[in-house]
């Protein structure tokens, strides 16, 4: 059984349907990640989770039901979300954005606040930098770091690598693989390169105009001539 | 000169206490809200109401103004703000039309003429040759121990910073938690409550009128055009330019042009720097 289970996710914005009944089941600990072209609905996925679309459907998350809730409940019930655009407070410090992370996880901040540094030294030397004068790198540090301190269980990243330098893309590789061995965080990132995405995820959605197309392990997956055919372009 | 300070600095103290509640809807509620000026009114009123008509503590009308200005920002917030959802003429002119029914209500109740506040601390010191009303240096006192603790309530607390995040990206202040209703129902509250303190002091400044609401409106839109939105500091800097620059008017030109200069400062400043002296381009 899953830790986190989507089933049947619809999601609407206005008349315009995004996702067509979706369904995902990550268990706890695992990585996965969702692979799809531009506009083939990773983001909504994301964000339905959250709570920031009109869905039906159920989602679950252990036993809590997150659908109906809106963001503040379900970041409560232990989802933190890293977004595609970081959404960062941009005038603020990179330090008062973590902070504002740690809204609903007061107890926790001292805890958080040295996990984050430990991943990111770069977040602490930079800590009274404000976030709008940063590179995009530094940026998706802060937009990871402000997620880890709303205490996640689950964490939803999107697009970890865009517009990210090659060495800029290892690095947080290499801090996602050790939040999920080091902290047991359960991870769903979202990628356009499906070489990236196997080289972290354990299992593979593959999302096309909404609905999933394909879906399995990294190692069924890795010669399957449907998925060479649309993202390896050879 | 020595009077010229001690009189500018009072004036100004008492301006930043009047502008800081509509700058804080402005820069986080993101919302021109043009019935300000009736949260002086009100307080005012309410202050005169319990405190010099029914006898009650003055410190009991002073808080009493309070709370019914906070009340006030709330019912604002929740029967005009939020069902109207971010349409900025509608806001603007629903809030305008409020004040005015306020005002007709005001005169219902206490007719048109215009009032005398008892000072809340009677007697005057004079220093230098100027006269300092008790009640002026009160004013002064208490808004800036007001605007200091804003200020570390904006920028230090969980709630405080939660304000800044949701007016400057409202989905990342959603996915860390933070239930944007509640934050503004909070700042509305504040802005309610902090415009009413501000009228109780405006109105012993100045007098008592059903009117009463419409320069302190002029003044706070002056000093958040001028400063910029979004700085505390900001404000507090233009209210000291403005009410120093009416006084220096007052004394060595004429009284009829006080807020003469104030509007051709607004415009000079909407034309030369349009996000104002200390303000972001955008948030």
């Amino acid at each position: 059984m899953g830790f986190l289970t989507v089933e049947n996710l619809s999601a609407f914005y206005g008349k315009a349907q995004a996702l067509h009944k979706v369904n995902i089941s990550v268990a706890q600990g695992e990585i996965i990640a969702i692979v799809g072209a531009n506009g083939a609905g990773k983001s909504t996925l994301l964000d339905s989770i959250m709570g920031l679309t009109k869905t039906t459907g159920v989602i679950k998350l252990g036993d809590n039901v997150l659908t109906g809730l809106g963001s503040p409940a379900i970041v409560r019930l232990g989802v933190g979300y890293a977004t595609e655009r970081f959404n960062l407070f941009p005038y603020m410090t990179v330090r008062d954005n973590l902070m504002v992370g740690a809204y609903t996880a007061r107890d926790d901040i001292e805890r958080n606040l040295d996990m984050v540094h430990k991943l990111f030294p770069r977040l602490e030397e930079r800590e009274n930098q404000e976030t709008m004068t940063q590179s995009g790198g530094e940026r998706q540090m802060v937009s990871l770091g402000r997620a880890l301190m709303t205490s996640p269980k689950l964490l939803l990243v999107d697009e970890p690598t865009i517009g990210l330098a090659p060495k800029v893309c290892l690095e947080i590789a290499e801090v996602l693989r050790r939040l999920r061995d080091e902290f047991g965080t359960t991870i769903v990132i979202t990628e356009q390169n499906a070489n990236f995405a196997m080289t972290l995820a354990e299992r593979l959605y593959v999302l096309e105009a909404g609905a999933v197309q394909i879906e399995g392990t990294v190692e069924s997956l890795r010669d399957d001539p449907k998925l060479t055919e649309a993202y390896f372009g050879h | 000169m020595t009077q010229i300070i001690i009189q500018g600095l009072l004036l100004s103290g008492l301006y930043a206490l009047i502008a800081m509640g509509f700058t804080l809807i402005f820069s986080i509620g993101r919302v021109l809200n043009l019935a300000y000026g009736a949260y002086l009114l009100i307080g005012g009123y309410v202050y005169f109401y319990f405190a010099q008509m029914m006898g009650m503590p003055k410190l009991v009308g002073v808080l009493l103004a309070v709370i019914v200005g906070a009340a006030m920002g709330l019912a604002k917030y929740r029967m005009i703000v939020k069902p109207l959802k971010g349409d900025h003429v509608a806001i603007e002119i629903s809030t305008l039309i409020l004040a005015i029914v306020l005002q007709s209500g005001v005169i219902l109740a206490f007719g048109d003429s215009s009032k005398i506040l008892l000072p809340i601390i009677p007697g005057v010191e004079r220093l230098a040759g100027a006269t300092i009303p008790y009640s002026n240096l009160l004013a002064a006192i208490v808004s800036w121990a007001i605007l200091i603790s804003l200020y570390f309530f904006v920028n230090k607390t969980h709630t405080g910073r939660a304000m800044q995040a949701v007016s400057m990206d409202a989905k990342g202040a959603a996915i860390s938690g933070i239930d944007s209703d509640r934050i503004n129902m909070i700042t509305w509250g504040i802005s309610g409550a902090l415009g009413a303190l501000a009228g109780v002091f405006f109105a012993s400044y100045t007098q008592l009128t059903p009117s009463m609401w419409v320069a302190p409106l002029i003044i706070s839109v002056a000093i958040v055009i001028v400063g910029g939105i979004g700085s505390i500091i900001g404000t507090l800097i233009v209210a000291h330019i403005i009410g120093f620059m009416e006084i220096i008017v007052t004394a060595m030109i004429a009284p009829e042009l006080r807020g003469v200069f104030t509007m051709v400062l607004i415009i000079g400043v909407l034309v030369i720097r349009p996000q104002g002296l200390f303000g972001r381009e955008e948030l």
